[in-house]
């Protein structure tokens, strides 16, 4: 397809960027915009190895042509930490073993970021369903579950 | 560096067992794991880098008559076409050398490699591979063992006859007379499909030539040393020109022991041929239909016994579909063919193992080395014959199991041994003795070595380095590889301990074989107990050097003790004045400690009886399942796993490989296997070839008995392998016990299940 213009809000500030609005949004985040922590394990939507956040929701990056961002706001694992300061969800990700060989856990983040965005305080069956599109083969899952509940934990620490 | 914000103050933090530190894995690569910035092969990009891609074979068997490569010579962006024709290399392989990087006038599976180019971008690249002309003569092929061994089967490769790759004959005591004198026999036939270990990331290498006077592969590897030697003999380099620098490893479970062979090949001939690093990777669907899976396998199998119990004997019949090359599968087979007779004391043993060449996918490893296959044939068995005697499961394997101070009927010495207590601990957790209505339960034991002593004879052990830093912290050089399942925290753990510091105050360097001590890699559970014993000696030494340095210094007696090297004055030395004094002396030497471990030499014969490990780990797993009777359906409700792999390291990441492990041996159990139309994998993606989600994971127990083992660093050893191990035995039985049959086919199924327990015949 022919280029364009395609503009939208990436990890909170404003991106305009020329592109096919058919290539996928991981292509364009990671080849493009060379924002390699969203990782590739597929290209299908199989495993949710790239997953991001498209106005608050968990979706494959991999199944999302670039256009249909246009005026929407996306966040990927990058805009989860500063510096040496991470977000809750990483440093219980660490704290509980979750992070394995790693490949999944940006993507696994950024669903329970999704998760806990909507649900604070979440039960351990809703984190299995959040998680459920995110395929780990090193953990298990129970030390992610351990994790993501952890960090609703941390969180509301936090803000009280 | 990214720190936890919350955790424990690592110094004041409780440690585990005898260990110091905090107990998770805190290694600076794990934080930016989680932080999104840890760079793995598939994010590698270079400077001037080219992309790479094979064109692979339609046909599961034929004759290349022509290759037209011009139009792909001629597309813009194209800078190099290979075809197998002129590449003059040898055949090579893992255990026969019966490959080619590139097909030369014949092709044996859907997948082969037929040609390759390298261009300036992906697209282009897979544009160039597809203007390629080829023209084929298909050939009779042949889809099974069963057929490849008929009589007049076309033959696959001239060096290996009848279509057999490899096969051995085991015999030990008097078989026959058992089985002539037993009160029982039990016998069944038992299928494995080939499955493959499905690590996240796909594989991929940058082969970069001439850059750095030398052939540099940017490629994750369990043991990049192999794969370097391989690549050096195939392109006949010199092995000191070739060098394997490793990113962040997305995943491996054997599967990247060796990895893809002909994609580090073929990348290096084509950056050798353009001057310019190239990329290439494997698609996700190029991962099941050309990634090496494990073996597929059927054994037939049959047991002696007394009537009190006692086996007497064991015979099988195996025979496993290699595809149509080997790269480990004659080793795979093998352990498929024999570990499990070491976790009972079995008098007699005679087993034929036969690897059989079709026209498939290539096979190779998977964690635990076939050792869960033949689990889920053996362990069934063992609860068969429990049935047919009337003896409670339980009680017939303790009244079998092996224990200390045995050697087992293969020649294994069994030095130290839970494997009883594993058993009764296992057994009690699942409630044996209060069993729920409605609910099967099932058990299962099992035996893994800790690292090769037969591998390769002369190389047993592992060496390792400890380099005292002008900061005062410890630097660890070792050859093993850590792919997330915590093998540098460990060795982080261990080498603290040797040195009485924090863990924080020591790095692990691993990923570079310019700079790492050779090593045989992660495999066959020998980081923790071969590697991690290195890594004590070679801090001990260094401690021992840092200690004779404070007494030259001062000219009196000193020691070092929790980390602070005191005089016998009372005068304390900073390590960091010590490493920049003998700094200074030397001109710029720093103080290095060395450490080799080179466990004993193995009695191991020409008839394969004798030691192979200096170790043994041991499990017993036991499960609870329930059955819809009027589908079939299974759900695993709860795994116990009781392992004795000595003194654990890490209470975090020791749980991670249970239930890491248990899962997938949950996925092979009851999902996982390789699909076959006319050669061509039908099930090639992660949505066709299922593996566990959050949502399929039962409740998982695990127990440790702390058994301490003087063969490994501080009384620890590997759990890696063997957590994969029990599993199918245990599910297995458990749907036996709720279903009142055995599925014998795997993945046990709702609709195998079903079957099973209307009485038809199982597919």
């Amino acid at each position: 397809m022919k280029q364009q213009i395609i503009m939208f809000q990436l990890n909170g500030e404003p991106l305009e960027i020329y592109a096919d609005p058919a290539e996928s949004l991981l292509a364009i985040l990671r080849e493009k915009l060379g924002l390699y922590g969203t990782k590739a394990g597929c290209g299908k939507g199989e495993c949710g190895a790239c997953t991001v956040l498209v106005d608050d929701q968990a979706q494959n990056s991999c199944l999302i042509p670039a256009g249909k961002v246009q005026g929407r706001r996306v966040e990927t694992i990058e805009n989860l930490s500063r510096g040496d300061v991470v977000h809750p969800i990483q440093e219980a990700f660490v704290e509980k073993g979750a992070v394995q060989c790693g490949f999944c856990s940006p993507g696994m983040i950024m669903s329970a970021y999704a998760l806990l965005k909507s649900s604070p305080q979440p039960a351990p069956e809703d984190v299995k369903t959040a998680i459920s599109g995110n395929l780990c083969r090193c953990s298990g899952y129970k030390q992610i579950e351990e994790a993501v509940l952890c960090a609703g934990d941390k969180m509301k620490n936090r803000e009280s | 560096m990214i720190r936890s914000i919350t955790a424990p103050d690592p110094k004041q933090a409780p440690a585990s067992g005898c260990f110091p530190g905090i107990d998770y894995d805190q290694n600076p690569e794990v934080w930016a794991k989680a932080a999104g910035r840890a760079v793995y092969g598939t994010d590698l990009k270079m400077p001037g880098m080219l992309y790479g891609k094979i064109l692979r074979s339609p046909c599961p068997h034929a004759r290349i008559k022509k290759i037209d490569t011009a139009a792909a010579e001629a597309m813009p962006g194209v800078r190099a076409v290979l075809t197998g024709e002129g590449l003059g290399c040898k055949p090579f392989g893992i255990v026969v050398d019966d490959e080619l990087p590139l097909a030369v006038d014949r092709v044996r599976y859907i997948g082969d490699e037929v040609a390759c180019v390298a261009a300036v971008d992906l697209q282009t690249a897979e544009r160039a591979v597809q203007s390629i002309r080829v023209e084929y003569e298909e050939l009779p092929a042949v889809f099974s063992p069963a057929e490849a061994l008929e009589e007049n089967a076309p033959q696959l490769h001239r060096d290996f006859p009848g279509n057999v790759a490899w096969q051995r004959n085991i015999s030990r005591g008097d078989s026959e007379a058992a089985f002539r004198e037993a009160d029982h026999v039990v016998e069944n036939t038992f299928t494995v499909p080939a499955v493959h270990p499905t690590y996240l990331e796909p594989i991929s290498c940058v082969a970069e030539s001439d850059r750095c006077d030398g052939l540099v592969l940017h490629t994750a590897l369990q043991s990049p040393d192999s794969v370097r030697a391989i690549v050096a003999k195939v392109l006949e380099l010199p092995l000191s020109r070739v060098r394997v620098i490793g990113p962040v490893m997305g995943g491996g479970f054997g599967g990247r022991v060796y990895g893809n062979l002909k994609l580090y090949i073929l990348s290096s001939l084509l950056a050798m041929k353009t001057g310019w690093p190239v990329k290439m990777q494997l698609t996700r669907e190029e991962e099941f239909t050309v990634g090496r899976p494990m073996i597929a396998a059927e054994l037939k199998m049959k047991m002696a016994l007394r009537s009190d119990g006692t086996i007497l004997a064991r015979e099988a019949e195996i025979i496993t579909d290699n595809g149509a090359y080997s790269a480990q599968a004659p080793w795979v087979s093998n352990t498929i063919s024999e570990r499990n007779d070491s976790v009972y004391r079995i008098p007699a043993v005679k087993t034929g193992v036969r690897l059989v060449y079709t026209n498939k996918v290539p096979t190779g490893q998977y964690r635990a080395y076939g050792n869960q296959a033949a689990n889920f044939a053996t362990e069934s068995l063992i609860d068969m014959a429990a049935k047919k005697l009337g003896i409670d499961p339980l009680d017939l394997r303790l009244k079998n199991c092996i224990r200390e101070g045995d050697v087992s009927v293969h020649g294994l010495q069994i030095n130290r041994c839970a494997l009883d207590e594993c058993l009764k601990a296992a057994a009690k957790k699942i409630g044996w003795d209060r069993k729920k209505a409605g609910r099967g339960y099932g058990l299962s034991a099992a035996i893994h070595a800790n690292g090769s002593l037969i591998f390769n004879k002369k190389f047993r052990g592992a060496a390792a380095q400890a380099r005292l830093e002008l900061d005062g912290r410890v630097t660890v050089f070792t050859g093993e590889q850590d792919y997330g399942q915590g093998a540098h925290a460990a060795f982080a753990r261990i080498a603290a301990k040797a040195l009485g510091l924090n863990p924080d105050l020591i790095t692990v360097q691993s990923r570079d074989t310019m700079h790492s001590p050779y090593s045989l890699g992660a495999l066959a559970m020998r980081q923790t107990t071969i590697g991690g014993k290195a890594v004590q000696l070679a801090a001990e030494n260094l401690k021992e050097k840092i200690v004779q340095l404070a007494v030259s210094l001062s000219g009196e007696p000193a020691t070092m003790e929790n980390g602070v090297v005191r005089g016998s004055s009372g005068m304390v030395f900073d390590l960091a004045a010590i490493a920049y004094d003998y700094h200074s002396q030397t001109s710029g030497l720093s103080l290095l400690g060395e450490g080799k471990y080179v466990p004993e030499k193995s009695d191991y014969d020409d008839s394969g009886y004798g030691n192979i490990s200096v170790t043994y780990s041991f499990a017993a797993h036991a499960a609870e399942v329930e059955i819809d009777r009027d589908t079939g359906a299974l759900t695993v409700h709860r795994i116990v796993a009781a392992h004795d792999s000595g003194r654990i390291v890490n209470q975090v990441s020791a749980r991670g490989q249970v239930y890491g492990g248990i899962t997938q041996g949950l996925g092979m159990s009851c999902y996982e296997g390789y699909l076959f139309e006319t050669g061509r994998v039908a099930n090639a993606s992660l949505a066709d070839y299922k593996i566990p989600t959050a949502l399929d994971i039962p409740e998982i127990e695990e127990i440790f008995i702390e058994n301490e083992d003087p063969a490994g660093p501080y009384g620890a050893k590997g759990l890696g392998e063997i957590v994969m191990v029990p599993v199918l035995g245990a599910i297995a039985n458990a749907v036996a016990d709720a279903a009142g049959e055995w599925v014998t086919d795997l993945p046990i199924t709702a609709e195998k299940i079903y079957q099973a327990m209307a009485g038809w015949e199982c597919q």
